[in-house]
């Protein structure tokens, strides 16, 4: 796969690299650790819906001083400096070249948030990091892994911290669920399937359009940030301005509803099983909005060889229905399963009800460690045949849940990792280890075609 | 010792600087005068803390989960909430409520936004007024036009049972009209 970066602004970014990569040099002392009591002064590049949900997730947490924003729309630019002088009482610098940002900001910021279009996360990044600045971005990594590659490379190079936006893996349930559930006790008994799924209506699938096109970023100012990458013919400027709002239906700005919506969900395949899959097979059909480039529903299938035998995972990305059950990823072993969402209300834990460890599940419920919703029923009627029914589960939670928004932990982890507090729990290392076989779901559906991995797919 | 009925004579007869009735009164019946007591009583707590109650909110909270006896290492809570009052919580006509009667054309906006404000604070008043006996009558029957608008507000919206309990308040407001006359325990029996 060719990595795709915008050309014109790629010089920039290489020659803001060099700078940048000096200010490293420069300054030992932003090297250094911060000190619990001081604050993290941070920037946005990116000022869009993403990046408001991350500035909500932060905005009480203490210790922060936002220096500088930037993004190409206006509109959006003010928005954040708003938000920040209504809450905080003092405005950010603001600027609509990022590269321009971090020549003037470097040296004031410890922190970068990228919440940009996929098929900047990689320039950005790179850019942040070869400043001085530990840097959150987004997931998806890139939509290349070529691009993802230069972001481990960068983060290893200037030895600055670089944390994957893959939020779950800070969530406290996520966390005790693994460790506690399937690590410790081992409830779930040997891992053998697992299913994941993302269901999204019709109506939230829709174009976006914005109200005051007037508002949105002209021709010049789209072509030189590379909305125009991919295009066989010159775009006029709807045809930019809707590849703008809309990049994640462009295979040359973003890698689709498979990374857009599956990668989170993946990633808790791999992270929990512990393994990289070792093959993928998928179909893919633009079957509703066939203007689309992307894939607008995908089906994938995962093998994975993991220390308790082979598993695999099933997985789906749907635009056109919300129906199935939302959200969630479930791990089904031969003792019980867990069906764990971000969403609280999609999460279900299971005992099979031949489970060999039951008394297990009891202790466990004795010592806070789960909680018993509900005794498995035989659904009956007049249409069920008793020698193929099995009988219904026992239905389990988990102990308890979070009350903060749920990028909050992860945001905290990744300050604290700059306070020398904590360890990142997303690096881009791992985050590509873990991202690496989901670039390869959308050319096995468009091929048809089962990949096996080498080690070719997914070295990081 | 005092008899019962000795010590009601001794508070029957004991002159509270004009503020109650003289023991020369025909109406000095004990029983009567025990039920009327009672009736203020009532009537006032039902206004009082119907009135306090439009005050009360729930405060929401978390507290971490234990394991072994212990709170977990993960940042794991569970939701607590707790009843609280305070002046931000007031809200006189409750939500739901409101907005029924916010689409019914005989309760105009601004007449419910008023009735809204006024509402809790003038059960209190008058729960308080009742219980002081501060002129019993006029607080009797200032509190059975409050309950009057109320049901006004429950026919709109067809809440009979609600128009029921409320005329079941109009009756017992009546009896104690009819038992004023026997009214004793009173800061001032005037109206």
């Amino acid at each position: 796969m060719q990595q795709i970066l915008p050309t014109l602004t790629r010089r920039d970014f290489l020659a803001k690299s060099a700078v940048g990569a000096g200010l490293a040099v420069g300054s030992p002392s932003i090297l250094k650790a911060k000190d619990s009591s001081q604050e993290i002064r941070v920037g946005f590049i990116g000022c869009g819906k993403q990046h408001e949900v991350l500035f909500n997730a932060m905005v009480n947490l203490p210790g922060i001083r936002y220096i500088a924003a930037c993004d190409i729309m206006r509109e959006r630019l003010k928005g954040t400096v708003g938000r920040v002088r209504s809450r905080f009482g003092y405005m950010p610098n603001h600027y609509s070249d990022a590269g321009e940002m971090l020549e003037k900001e470097a040296k004031n910021m410890d922190a970068v948030f990228i919440s940009t279009p996929d098929f900047w996360h990689a320039p950005h990044t790179v850019m942040a990091l070869e400043a001085g600045c530990h840097v959150y971005c987004e997931k998806m990594m890139s939509d290349t892994i070529e691009g993802a590659r230069t972001m481990v490379a960068a983060m290893d190079r200037t030895g600055k911290l670089c944390q994957i936006g893959h939020q779950r893996r800070s969530n406290p349930r996520y966390k005790y669920a693994l460790n506690e559930l399937i690590h410790k006790n081992k409830i779930l008994g040997p891992i053998i399937n697992i299913n994941g799924q993302w269901n999204r209506a019709l109506a939230s699938s829709q174009d976006i359009v914005y109200g005051k096109p007037d508002n949105l970023p002209n021709t010049a100012t789209l072509c030189k940030y590379g909305f125009d990458a991919g295009a066989e013919n010159k775009l006029n400027e709807e045809e930019l301005r809707h590849r703008f709002l809309n990049w994640r239906f462009y295979t040359s700005l973003s890698g689709g509803p498979i990374s857009d919506l599956g990668a989170h969900q993946i990633d808790i395949f791999n992270w929990f099983l512990g393994v990289q899959p070792k093959s993928v097979m998928a179909s893919g059909g633009r079957s509703y909005f066939k203007e689309r480039e992307h894939f607008d529903n995908v089906m994938c299938v995962f093998d994975y060889d993991t220390p308790e035998g082979n598993a695999r995972a099933f997985y789906q990305v749907l635009t056109t229905t919300s129906a199935g059950g939302g959200y969630y990823e479930s791990f089904m072993g031969t003792q019980g399963t867990l069906e764990i969402s971000e969403r609280e209300a999609y999460t279900n834990i299971y005992k099979e009800s031949g489970a060999d460890n039951s008394a297990l599940w009891e202790k466990l419920v004795v010592r806070g460690y789960l909680k018993k919703d509900d005794v498995g029923k035989a659904a009956g009627g007049s249409d069920s045949i008793a020698a193929y029914e099995s009988a219904p589960p026992d239905k389990y939670a988990l102990p308890g849940g979070f009350s903060k928004p749920p990028h909050q932990p992860h945001i905290e982890n990744f300050l604290a990792s700059i306070r020398d507090e904590a360890k990142l729990t997303c690096d881009a290392r791992h985050a590509l280890e873990s991202e690496a076989p989901i670039y390869w779901v959308n050319p096995a559906a468009e091929n048809r075609e089962t990949i096996h991995f080498t080690e070719e797919h997914l070295h990081v | 010792m005092y008899k019962l009925n000795e010590i009601f004579s001794i508070i029957n007869s004991y002159d509270y600087n004009n503020m109650a009735q003289q023991d020369s009164s025909p109406y000095s019946d004990i029983g009567l005068t025990l039920g009327m007591l009672l009736l203020r009583i009532w009537l006032s707590i039902r206004a009082i803390q119907t009135g306090i109650e439009k005050f009360a909110g729930s405060a929401a909270g978390t507290k971490s989960v234990t394991i072994d006896g212990a709170p977990n290492d993960y940042g794991l809570t569970e939701a607590t909430s707790s009843k609280i009052y305070a002046i931000s919580n007031y809200q006189g006509v409750p939500g739901p409520l409101y907005e029924k009667f916010s689409n019914e054309p005989l309760s105009p906006s601004w007449s419910l936004d008023i009735y809204n404000v006024v509402l809790g604070p003038s059960l209190i008043l008058l729960g308080f007024t009742l219980l002081l006996g501060i002129c019993t009558r006029a607080t009797l029957f200032a509190m059975g036009l409050l309950y009057t608008s109320l049901t006004f507000g429950l026919i709109l919206i067809k809440q009979d049972a609600g128009v029921a309990w409320l005329g079941i308040h109009i009756i017992i407001i009546l009896l104690a009209l009819v038992l004023a006359k026997y009214n004793r325990l009173v800061v001032t029996n005037k109206f």
